[in-house]
């Protein structure tokens, strides 16, 4: 067997391994939720309700999807994007859109799920709505690409920066755009209908198969993600990222590429941006600052850029810190300790240490792509051979 | 894999020995019906969340830790992220299912943001569980505001949600009514901080200004804006006679008020008007560019409070007699009207959650008189809505550095 062929051998049977380890662990969340909870003992649900609460669980999974739409774009073709919550606001205003009584002045209804009484409005299936959510976010990611195909670094940092400001400050005056209203403004559009399927009705309080469904999305992202690494485009992206002049002189055609990676990057926000709509029942401009993109940057950065599984832990780590983790280890250390100390004010202390210390010590992520870890240890490297060959002079 | 799968189990092993061995972060114990307190303690707000948790905690053990013959505890629920410093929508989903899957509580004190408020009641509707809250002054939650609201908050048709306190669309009104009718200002200029309640607040302003028959002029401040002068440069230009700031003094608002006063001068040279957004920050008291500025608070102030005495001053009194300092908000002191709403409530129940409900929303209406309310005032619950019936609106004017009450309104 090649070389070639067993490092491929490798990677799939490690693949295996991770897909297998996720579909574990989405499914004994789901069946300890669904089947061991209801008739636990109080201290058993009290103790998963405060440490592992399905919302949050749910919570992590759209980060991952985020995380990973993102990967596509930074991690892959190497385009620093500081606006990628962009995504993220228009899939869930997609879903505030087609999914709600919020367009009055229609009365669609197309396989939704709307609620006795407030029937006005578009009610599309859940389902498609994810198809266009997707779409949409896809023809933005077009338009965004559009004016970076030239630039790099710093200039192509700022441009998705300004596009990661603007979609937002849109969202947050678009009560009024020539006397329509685009998305209700800063009071955002509630009260999104349930999700329907097969008859069955997803409801408030239907939260492990809300779990389970959106963990279903993040899988298929995921193995959108590895097998789009793995084929022509994959292999067009990391040359780009690598060296994006002999990617050119190679026959990659950039213009093109940079539009895919930017398109299929983001999907993966639209995506995660309707199923949080759906989640929280809405959608609200707040939510969609800077402050965001940067978080989903970071869980791409100190997860591994590259790598999807390093950025599935990144993503999962750090939305879980940010959500319940550190709220509960500060009331474990207030307990101990009989202090009152508010730990999740310490957050952005913590994640810069945590920052820190990983561009010191670990600059390629938790789980480095194998050809970033190469990179980021260039030195190293070349200073080990250099030792050996000075070595192999000196004895001969 | 087996040995991932052996980690595994020892993972989920440890985790139960955890649960039994670790405490909740409430006090609750035996039967203990629970209250929930859902606030946001990060970020700006972070202070007066501290206060109103520890008013609710003394209205609490004032009453004995009970209500009727039901002992009670508190649990504090934070609806806000360090990452966003404010309340956050997926903070608040998470809270409404933890208050439902929580099932001795039965019933919710809050939210502060009405924002939040959107996302928690239509879930503890479908629960049959009771929120009242103390500083939500957005209308739709309760009146018929926006498309298909309030309706949208209730989809089990049945209402849940009440509050202790006047909604903007009374603030608002009666803020345009003092500027037109009283101040004779007729050309006003409208700020809003483009968030939902100053949105909300500005409209009413604008709304009632123009049905009067004055000219509205709609501006919006941005929050990260380093200078407004521009602004102002153009309300100059306009020709108008007033300024209202629709929005909270967390938004920039140092910066707002130092540049309005230097573009256009200072508040007795050129009237502004802000809502109870701005009340209470020692910042903008100590600022002299904000004397003369005029405001409204949506209830008695607390400076008002405590110079009515009663039972609100006296409660003034061992809140910092307990604590060291008085409430840093009045709307901390609502948060201790909605409790005491809450316990009344429960007292009047058979304990659960229904019952508690139905003890707002069905029978007598619950009512808190004068001589009850930690807030002096007495008032009771309509079951249509779940908003007050009295409304007392409070007219400040910055004098000296203090936030001077000038007038009481009441309306009813």
């Amino acid at each position: 067997m090649s070389n070639t062929s067993t490092a491929a051998h490798h990677a799939a049977s490690n693949n295996r391994k991770w897909a297998i380890g996720f579909t574990i662990a989405v499914l004994t969340v789901f069946i300890i939720n669904q089947f061991i909870l209801p008739s636990a003992p109080k201290q058993v649900v009290e103790f998963f309700n405060a440490w592992f609460s399905l919302t949050s669980m749910a919570e992590i999974m759209v980060w991952i999807l985020m995380a990973l739409g993102l990967n596509v774009i930074v991690g892959y073709a190497g385009l620093l994007d500081l606006g990628y919550v962009a995504f993220w606001a228009l899939g869930g205003y997609v879903a505030g859109w087609l999914m709600s009584p919020f367009l009055s002045q229609f009365q669609i209804n197309f396989f939704g799920n709307p609620r006795p009484g407030l029937e006005m409005g578009i009610h599309f299936s859940f389902f498609f709505v994810l198809i266009l959510g997707g779409v949409f976010t896809a023809i933005w990611g077009i338009i965004i690409g559009g004016p970076t195909l030239r630039l790099k670094s710093d200039y192509l940092a700022l441009v998705t920066l300004g596009f990661g400001e603007i979609i937002p400050q849109f969202m947050v005056n678009g009560g009024d755009v020539a006397g329509l209203n685009l998305t209700n403004g800063a009071q955002g559009i509630g009260g999104l209908d349930d999700i329907k399927f097969l008859g069955y009705t997803i409801g408030t309080f239907s939260l492990p198969e809300k779990f389970l469904m959106i963990s279903m999305l993040a899988g298929a992202m995921i193995f959108f993600s590895i097998r789009l690494r793995d084929g022509r485009l994959g292999r067009a992206w990391l040359a780009i990222r690598e060296d994006e002049l002999a990617a050119s002189m190679m026959g990659v055609p950039l213009w093109r590429t940079k539009f895919a990676s930017y398109a299929i990057g983001a999907v993966g926000g639209g995506i995660g941006g309707v199923a949080f709509a759906t989640l929280v029942g809405g959608v609200y401009a707040d939510r969609f600052n800077f402050v965001i993109s940067i978080i989903i940057l970071s869980m791409v950065v100190l997860g591994g850029m590259g790598n999807v599984w390093g950025v599935v832990v990144g993503a999962t780590v750090l939305a879980w810190v940010n959500s319940v983790g550190l709220v509960q280890f500060g009331v474990v250390i207030n307990n101990a300790l009989g202090t009152k100390i508010n730990f999740p004010s310490y957050q952005f202390l913590l994640f810069g240490l945590l920052l820190v210390l990983m561009m010191l010590f670990r600059r390629e992520g938790f789980i480095p792509e194998a050809r970033i870890r190469m990179v980021m240890n260039e030195e190293k490297l070349e200073d080990e051979e250099k030792i050996t060959d000075e070595t192999k002079i000196a004895s001969h | 894999m087996i040995k991932s799968i052996k980690i595994g189990a020892l993972a989920v092993a440890g985790a139960l020995a955890l649960a039994a061995c670790s405490g909740g972060s409430d006090s609750a114990g035996g039967d203990a019906l629970v209250v929930g307190t859902d606030l946001p303690i990060q970020g700006a707000s972070a202070d007066a969340s501290k206060s109103t948790n520890e008013v609710v905690a003394l209205v609490l053990e004032q009453a004995g830790g009970k209500a009727g013959d039901y002992t009670v505890t508190i649990k504090e629920y934070d609806d806000s992220t360090a990452a966003k410093g404010a309340w956050d929508d997926a903070a608040c989903a998470k809270n409404a299912q933890d208050h439902v899957a929580n099932t001795a509580e039965v019933a919710v004190m809050g939210t502060y943001n009405s924002g939040c408020a959107k996302i928690i009641i239509p879930v503890l509707n479908q629960a049959g569980m009771l929120m009242v809250s103390h500083a939500n002054t957005y209308p739709g939650l309760t009146v018929e505001w926006d498309k298909g609201e309030p309706g949208l908050y209730y989809p089990s048709g049945a209402r849940n949600y009440a509050r202790v306190i006047a909604h903007d669309g009374f603030q608002g009104t009666a803020a345009a009514q003092f500027i037109y009718n009283e101040q004779k200002k007729t050309h006003c200029a409208v700020m809003d901080d483009t968030q939902a309640y100053g949105k909300g607040i500005a409209d009413a302003v604008a709304i009632e200004f123009a049905r009067l028959g004055g000219t509205v002029d709609r501006y919006s401040w941005d929050v990260k804006q380093p200078s407004y002068t521009a602004t102002f440069e153009k309300i100059k230009a306009s020709g108008a006679d007033c300024v209202y700031f629709g929005g909270i003094f967390d938004n920039n608002g140092v910066q707002l008020v130092k540049d309005k006063t230097a573009v256009l001068g200072d508040n007795t040279k050129f009237f502004s008007m802000a809502p109870d957004g701005f009340s209470g920050y020692p910042v903008l008291r100590d600022m002299p560019e904000a004397e003369g500025l005029w405001m409204t608070f949506a209830g008695k102030s607390l400076d008002g409070i405590k110079k009515a005495g009663g039972v609100g001053g006296k409660f003034v009194e061992d809140y910092i007699a307990k604590y060291g300092a008085e409430p840093n908000s009045s709307y901390a002191m609502y948060g201790g009207v909605a409790m005491q709403v809450i316990l009344k409530a429960i007292a009047a129940s058979d304990g659960t959650r229904q019952g508690v409900l139905d003890a707002v929303f069905a029978g007598e209406p619950i009512c808190l008189t004068a001589e009850e309310s930690v807030s002096g005032m007495g008032f009771c619950l309509t079951q249509e809505t779940g908003d007050v019936d009295t409304v007392t609106m409070t007219l400040q004017q910055m004098t000296g550095g203090v936030e001077t009450d000038i007038k009481s309104i009441e309306i009813s």
